[in-house]
């Protein structure tokens, strides 16, 4: 009988599923903090109490310490914003690179035939592999590591916008056609606006790029910079410098992530299911 | 406008994509000045194909299409055109959407966003004016879709199953909306269908395609202005029965 009366009862009637306090996203929130919490004591006591060297394994809590004497002393300052330049030089040449090299392919087809045997063969190069090389044409610094980031960042820009361009759906093309758009008209105003997801998601996939060009390049071609940091704690068995070092990359990373994200909502407002705050029904 | 002749004119119309069978094959055809011409056949009759060919999309191979005289050659501001879907664009608000066609060509005018304005108005969607498409039902998109293709007042509509994708009761009202606000206006237009009962509610005349020919074409001798009431008529039946014979004649 009950069986009977589900099966007909229309879904408005269905009973709402009651909210249980543990969906609440804050009741996540906590016990994320919790694990990691959990995790940080785990770690700790290992580190004291296994005897395990400090040279392999520092505490957290030594790990701490050299954060805030890093910065207490001024010490991180520099190296973080030689990073940063790195990061955000290579990431703005890269992309705009990427965004005008995809552009080129796709709207003229003779380009991209004549190109992409290149692009697919850049492609494969491992990027980092060439920061010797780099060293070598343009000696230690800000440079080459930059230049490693903008080529880092360049694929992801430049494949995305290429295959947001040939992906326009024909019917808007064709709108655009019988309302006699000129080409430009046509890339500008319909081909980039629709390819803009697109786009942007290569930009998050380039952000995060962008940090490993740059600390990579560090390792081989800065004395400045948090790579140039690692390499050297690495050199005087400073491990807890290095794990610091190691958290700010991160919590950089992190930062210039949320950033686009941050930049994507704004920019793709229009372009997702955005909650609609007063009913759209016709009036009529 | 001294022209005395037909206002669109098709003579002996021939397409065929390359390396196939033309799909329009011989097609004549005269529309006058403000009237509502529809065009039903069964799906792959070559009626989208003639409506791109009236809009300038497609060059026919054989035969001439004339605007007014002028034979047509690329699409432009003397037509308005509405799709299967409404294509609106996502990222811009209602009212620059209806705007399009204008910013297109030219900076909009106070006198271009005063006609969008009161085109929205007609069409009972005034306070949508700053939504986004998606925030639209999808009648609502279709109604903006039509605001646009008359907001550079072209004296020829062309409309390719432009309700198709709606429920029965939204479709009667767009129908409803579409004649009044086009007869209002003078506007000339050309409507292809598949739905019989639609040809006739918004046509004057209503031909039928087959095979790529017009096999039958018939004036609509229907009461102005008409209602949906008369879908259930004598005389509303007794022109559908027509039409479908002439749609089903070929499996004789």
């Amino acid at each position: 009988m009950t069986a009977e009366r589900t099966v007909a009862a229309p879904a408005a009637d269905a009973p709402k599923r009651r909210v249980r306090w543990t969906d609440s996203p804050r009741f996540a929130h906590a016990l994320a903090a919790l694990l990691l919490a959990v995790l940080l004591a785990g770690w700790e006591w290992v580190a004291r109490g296994s005897g395990v060297s400090a040279l392999v394994l520092p505490a957290p809590s030594a790990v701490f310490d050299a954060l805030v004497a890093g910065f207490a002393s001024g010490y991180f300052w520099p190296h973080l914003a030689a990073t940063l330049l790195a990061v955000m030089l290579g990431l703005a040449g890269g992309c705009l690179a990427g965004l005008v090299i995809g552009v080129l392919l796709a709207e003229f087809a003779l380009v991209e035939k004549v190109l992409r045997p290149y692009v697919v063969v850049s492609q494969v190069v491992p990027k980092l592999a060439l920061a010797p090389l780099f060293v070598l044409w343009f000696g230690f610094g800000v440079l080459p590591t930059t230049l490693i980031t903008a080529l880092i960042c360049f694929f992801p820009l430049m494949e995305n916008t290429l295959t947001g361009l040939q992906h326009v759906d024909a019917p808007r093309l064709q709108l655009f056609r019988m309302l006699g758009a000129t080409r430009l008209q046509t890339l500008w105003r319909l081909k980039l606006p629709a390819s803009l997801p697109a786009i942007l998601a290569g930009l998050r996939v380039a952000v995060v790029l962008a940090l490993v060009g740059a600390v990579v390049g560090e390792f081989i071609s800065a004395s400045e910079g948090l790579g140039a940091v690692i390499i050297a704690a690495q050199g005087a068995m400073d491990t807890s410098l290095m794990f610091a070092a190691l958290l700010l990359v991160s919590l950089t990373g992190l930062l210039l992530y949320q950033a686009v994200l941050v930049l994507e909502r704004r920019l793709l407002r229009a372009h997702a299911d955005f909650p609609v705050d007063t009913p759209v029904e016709t009036p009529r | 406008m001294d022209w005395s002749g037909p206002f669109l004119e098709l003579e002996a119309v021939t397409f065929a994509y390359p390396g196939r069978a033309p799909v329009v094959d011989g097609v004549d055809w005269r529309i006058a000045a403000g009237e509502f011409h529809a065009l039903v056949g069964r799906s792959g009759c070559g009626k989208s194909t003639l409506l791109k060919l009236a809009a300038g999309l497609l060059r026919p191979q054989r035969g001439r299409i004339r605007l007014q005289g002028a034979e047509i050659v690329a699409p432009g501001p003397q037509l308005g055109f509405m799709f299967q879907a409404p294509t609106l664009l996502d990222w811009l608000r209602v009212l620059d959407n209806v705007l399009l066609p204008v910013t297109l060509q030219r900076r909009p005018l106070p006198v271009d966003i005063e006609r969008a304005t009161a085109l929205l108005a007609q069409l009972g969607l005034a306070e949508f004016a700053q939504r986004y498409p998606r925030q639209l039902s999808g009648g609502q998109q279709s109604r903006v879709a039509l605001a646009r293709a008359l907001i550079l007042e072209p004296p020829l509509l062309l409309l390719d199953e432009p309700f198709a994708a709606l429920d029965a009761v939204t479709r009667a009202e767009l129908q409803d909306d579409l004649v009044r606000t086009c007869r209002r206006r003078g506007t000339t237009v050309l409507l292809v269908t598949h739905d019989l009962g639609e040809a006739l509610y918004i046509g004057d005349h209503v031909a039928v395609m087959r095979a790529g020919r017009i096999v039958e074409a018939i004036e609509v001798a229907l009461p102005e202005p008409r209602t949906q009431a008369m879908r259930d008529g004598i005389d509303f039946n007794r022109h559908a029965a027509r039409l479908r014979g002439a749609l089903e004649g070929a499996r004789e």
